[in-house]
């Protein structure tokens, strides 16, 4: 009980000092996540939204695909990236391993499901008489398109959000992909993995706290945009 | 001719929901749509506001036959506009939603403040123009919605069911809006309703839906019958096995058994009791409603089953048939029709 009030204690110091290690390590946890979560909704939002609309043979099996891989482990991924990218592997002469681009990589293809299967759902839910209003008013294609993802808007949010929340909590792919260098590559999660390993809380904690507190904002901003919804 | 349709049908997993030999649909006129829930109305309206196509058939817009690729069906849907039975307004302020077919024309920013100011102005509205679109009550929204149309300055205006949701206020106000567009502006009109006598009121001409095929009148005068051969070429027709009532030889083309009858309400005579010969077919009923239809009054009679019949003004001022009267009517051999065989088109 000691060692946890006394790493509490010397967590919070660490925090509101601004330690310069763990301000280092969470820039690069928020770097890492927002550019993958950025790449996943570039990709996955068209995506979704292509394949919500789409009507092709195969569909639901292509979703039930999705909806399985929203459970995918975030190791396997890291094993499937790395395949790529070690120095043996087909992309290896881009020398990716152990880079943040790395780290994004796979955490892209990890929450480009996320994204899609949310964004499925977001737009499955749009009342089919936008789409014919849109139309009767003379829009084309894309215009009607833009009109539901409007529409939509705030469930496609949600769906970016709930990504994000994926990936800046995840340990496995910043562990494998990333090689938890110090000041490059080190991220929250494997930061904290270390610090455990080394049976010192302090820094892990600390971290922990952070991430419990970016949490806790990404939720209070979803909640933002139900209520935005609900109103 | 605005619109012709020839043997058009629609289909949905084997069900016929929409067919329809021929209907022409006349520029600039104001058109009413009856028809129970499910006669097919709002696929009819879909298929002219070019929002679905037909299963099979001919559809000529404007002298011109249409062609289902998807630029053309957007040039098109630029002159027609349709407005829903329970329209939907985009989630942001009064303004955007009626600027946003606007928007998707390329009219300048300056002009469409006008238009939209013009647009709400006609509907009752223009003080909600910066309001959010979706805290307006249902009559306010169906009205917007109307607005919203009109901003595009569409040539045909296609309206399922403006008034069934509602109140009474909004309803009248709906009805005055459309007479308006009609009158002022131009726009062919054309709208569903269950209300026959809105529609007498505000439409030209009727068009009646029935299981997704034209029929001549609205479930009036509409009767399950038996048909037998009374003798040579002498046929009669039996409605709820009281009513017996000749039916002329070249209506009946060879059939007989159970079959559904429509008596022609224009061919039906009327005599009031104790005046004018007596014939063994007519029928001895009561008035039970009267009213002025396109021009003709419009009687309806109780005669076991409720009977329609139309007459003229200068009948009637003869004639002036009271609600509760006994009166006699007599649906000549050739009112009768089977309806199988009735094709003509009442608009």
């Amino acid at each position: 009980m000691d060692l946890l009030i006394d790493s509490f204690i010397s967590a919070i110091l660490l925090v509101v000092s601004l330690d310069t290690e763990m301000v280092s390590i969470v820039a690069v946890s928020l770097k890492v996540s927002c550019a993958s979560t950025l790449m996943a909704g570039l990709v996955g939002v068209p995506a979704g939204f292509m394949l919500a609309f789409g009507s092709f043979r195969g569909k639901p099996m292509v979703i039930t695909i999705l909806n399985t891989l929203l459970a995918l482990p975030t190791v396997v991924v890291g094993l499937f990236v790395y395949a790529f990218i070690t120095r043996r592997g087909i992309f290896g002469p881009l020398d990716l391993l152990y880079t943040q681009k790395a780290i994004i990589i796979g955490q892209t293809l990890l929450i480009i499901p996320v994204v899609m299967a949310f964004t499925i759902a977001a737009i499955s839910r749009i009342d089919e008489r936008y789409r014919k209003t849109a139309m009767t008013l003379g829009a084309n294609r894309r215009q009607t398109g833009w009109v539901i993802v409007r529409e939509a808007r705030f469930g496609i949010m949600a769906a970016i959000i709930a990504a994000y929340g994926r990936v800046i909590a995840e340990v496995g792919i910043s562990m494998m992909l990333g090689g938890n260098i110090k000041g490059f590559t080190r991220t929250m999660t494997t930061a904290m993995a270390l610090e455990y390993d080394k049976g010192v809380f302090s820094l892990a904690v600390a971290l922990g706290i952070i991430l419990l507190a970016i949490s806790f904002g990404i939720n209070l901003l979803f909640h933002f945009f139900q209520g935005r919804i609900r109103t | 001719m605005l619109y012709v349709l020839s043997q058009l049908t629609k289909i949905y997993e084997n069900r016929t929901v929409l067919d329809i030999p021929e209907l022409e649909i006349e520029e600039k006129g104001i058109y009413a749509m009856l028809g129970p829930n499910g006669a097919g109305k709002t696929t009819l309206i879909n298929i002219l506001g070019f929002l679905e196509p037909p299963t099979s058939g001919y559809l000529q817009y404007c002298s011109m036959p249409v062609r289902y690729s998807e630029s053309e069906l957007q040039k098109l849907r630029r002159e027609v506009v349709v407005v829903d039975q329970h329209p939907i307004l985009f989630t942001t302020t009064v303004y955007k939603n009626l600027e946003f077919g606007l928007k998707v024309r390329g009219i300048r920013k300056s002009k469409c403040q006008r238009i939209i100011e013009e647009a709400l102005e006609l509907v009752g509205m223009q003080q909600y123009i910066q309001a959010p679109a979706h805290r307006l009550s249902g009559g306010e929204t169906q009205r917007v919605a109307l607005a919203r149309a009109l901003a595009v300055s569409p040539k045909v205006f296609l309206c399922d069911e403006p008034t069934s949701s509602v109140d009474i206020e909004n309803q009248h106000a709906i009805i005055r809006i459309l007479k308006q567009i009609n009158q002022v502006k131009k726009i062919t009109v054309l709208f569903t309703t269950h209300d026959r006598s809105q529609a007498a009121a505000l439409a030209k001409q009727t068009l009646v839906l029935d299981h997704g095929r034209i029929i001549p009148t609205q479930r009036e005068n509409i009767f399950s019958a038996d048909l037998i051969a009374t003798g040579q070429n002498q046929y009669k027709c039996i409605i709820q096995d009281n009513i017996t009532l000749p039916i002329s030889q070249a209506h009946v083309a060879g059939r007989c058994g159970k079959v559904r009858v429509f008596i022609d309400p224009d061919k039906i005579e009327f005599v009031r009791v104790g005046e004018g010969n007596f014939d063994s077919n007519s029928m001895q009923g009561k008035v039970i409603q009267v009213s002025a239809e396109n021009g003709k009054i419009r009687v309806v009679v109780d005669s076991g089953v409720w009977i329609t019949l139309f007459m003229s003004q200068n009948l009637y001022n003869q004639t002036r048939p009271l609600i509760g009267e006994q009166v006699n009517i007599l649906p000549t051999p050739d009112s009768i029709h089977l309806l199988e065989n009735w094709s003509q088109n009442p608009i």
